[in-house]
């Protein structure tokens, strides 16, 4: 699919010292509408949606912030930290307003994994199924974010256990 | 016909990009604004050269506005009151500045260009902040994911500043960004020790500072800050004072702690510390230390989730469970909370239940 006007401008916001130091694409030199595809492609591959991965990221998220900035059980098998840096960062695609510098660290105990990611992690990839670009610091590989979250292919419920 | 209509979509794209890159490329070279004079607070006027924006012009200046994130509006701290001179609001300023603020003509400095005569107001405090070289004299790990960094002052030799007050550590350019970042930290070290600055720094995942100060800094480095910032400082009254931190927001009550014993403020004082296990606790003997020293001072550690082999006696818990159980009342008593924004909101809604007015509930919120 050709690259829209829009996205075209979206991806300038994309580049580092536009909107943060490093940008959000990283070394990938290709066109936003090419790594949008191709994230899209896999997440289908992986049987699942770019909102359940979200749904469970936030899920997972509000539980750990129960933890007060330390690392809190959260059933099954799971232990999630949640803390934040000064200030926020405002979408690259435009709403809703800053986005706090909060990271989540999660660790799947029973894998032996854990995987970071920030609140606009979550509001990219829940909102417009972006990634982030290959090489980006804060690129996330959805086979890691669906392997280490456990997210079930075939059940799209996010609810974890009370 | 949609050939054609791509093409006239193209050859739109096309122009737009061509006189965007021509405006950049023109304000860049060809615009002159010239000396223009920036006035502060009525009365002091500097001569600058315009066309940079304001937080940088400042500090050539050696007015140093406080900001977390170097200048790239992401962190909305380097406000200040432009009287005149700034023009109309940039789209950059505005998820930051409140309607209020906007009545107030309170500016993004980092974001405003200087390009033409302006009156500015800035608190007067700031005029103390300086620019200061100094060596790494030590980092010492104080948990797995915290390290104590030291740094000597070479010019200016000495800083004055309070306690709890916070510095901005220039970090240079390194494998992970081609340009110096500024991070605002909290000081760690009693103020009276002129000669030294002591930071506590946690290990933020992906962080640029944090993992330049984790990695690469070594003893005997050069390094750059400025500060004192932050009005997070012990109130001058005689009511109790309940403390609590969790991770690295340790520095700033460590600092007021240093500085209370050192002067011999006596208050009834209680200090609650989060921390998961016993490898997230640090500085316990320094703190049973203190409370030698100052007899109503009292260090509650808490562990939310104590491994087996810690062997943990004390509280056990949330820290905002540790504080319900140990404060009856929140009678003429005050308190100073620093750590994560979940952790202090938190911990304000059980001081508040427990009646300890919003008022006199001062923090330093990491977020």
């Amino acid at each position: 699919m050709k690259q829209s006007p829009q996205l075209k401008q979206v991806q300038e916001n994309m580049r580092p010292g536009v909107l943060t130091l490093h940008g959000f694409l990283g070394t990938d030199k290709r066109d936003l509408v090419e790594i949008l595809e191709e994230d899209e492609a896999e997440v289908r591959r992986l049987g699942t949606s770019h909102r359940a991965i979200a749904d469970k990221m936030v899920a997972l998220r509000d539980r750990g912030k129960a933890g007060l900035g330390e690392f809190i059980d959260v059933e099954p098998n799971f232990e999630v930290k949640v803390d934040s840096v000064r200030g926020g960062i405002p979408s690259p695609f435009g709403g809703p307003g800053l986005i706090p510098k909060t990271n989540s660290t999660v660790r799947n105990t029973r894998l032996g994994r854990e995987i970071v990611y920030t609140d606009i992690n979550i509001h990219l990839i829940g909102e417009h199924g972006f990634y982030e670009g290959k090489g980006s610091l804060f690129r996330l590989e959805p086979h890691e974010l669906v392997e280490i979250l456990e997210i079930n292919p075939e059940e799209q419920q996010t609810e974890l256990p009370q | 016909m949609i050939s054609a209509l791509m093409i006239s979509v193209g050859a739109v794209s096309g122009i737009s990009a061509f006189l965007a890159i021509l405006m950049v490329i023109a304000d860049a070279t060809i615009a002159n604004y010239g000396e223009v004079k920036i006035t502060i607070n009525g009365d002091k006027e500097y001569d600058v050269k315009g066309g940079k924006p304001l937080l940088g012009t400042l500090m050539e200046q050696e007015i140093f506005i406080p900001s977390a994130c170097g200048g790239r509006g992401s962190c909305g701290l380097c406000k200040v009151t432009v009287k005149e001179g700034a023009g109309q609001y940039l789209p950059t300023e505005l998820p930051w500045i409140s309607e209020e603020e906007q009545a107030e003509n309170v500016r993004l400095s980092c974001q405003i260009k200087v390009k033409n005569d302006m009156s500015l107001e800035i608190p007067e405090e700031l005029f103390n902040v300086k620019e200061f070289q100094a060596k790494i004299a030590k980092v010492r790990d104080l948990t797995h994911d915290i390290k104590e960094v030291t740094m000597e002052l070479s010019d200016p030799p000495e800083i004055s500043m309070v306690p709890g007050q916070f510095v901005q550590l220039r970090i240079p350019e390194y494998e992970l960004t081609d340009e110096p970042v500024y991070r605002a930290y909290s000081v760690a070290s009693n103020p009276s020790d002129t000669k030294h600055v002591e930071l506590e720094i946690r290990l933020v995942p992906n962080g640029i500072a944090t993992t330049y100060v984790h990695n690469y800094m070594k003893e005997g480095d050069d390094i750059i800050f400025n500060g004192p910032y932050g009005d997070f400082y012990l109130r001058e009254t005689e009511r109790e004072i309940i403390f609590i931190a969790g991770g690295s927001g340790m520095a700033p009550i460590k600092s007021i702690l240093l500085s209370m014993a050192e002067k011999g403020i006596n208050r009834r004082a209680r200090y609650f510390f989060g921390a998961r296990s016993k490898k997230d606790l640090f500085l316990v003997e320094e703190m049973q230390r203190l409370e030698k020293e100052l007899p109503n001072f009292e260090f509650i550690p808490a562990l939310s989730d104590p491994e087996e082999e810690d062997k943990w006696e004390g509280e056990t818990g949330l820290i905002t469970d540790v504080v319900a159980r140990h404060m009856e009342s929140g009678d003429n008593t005050e308190a100073y909370l620093c750590g994560s924004p979940g952790m202090i909101d938190a911990c304000i809604k059980v001081l508040s239940d427990k009646g300890v007015p919003d008022e006199l509930t001062y923090y330093d919120k990491f977020g």
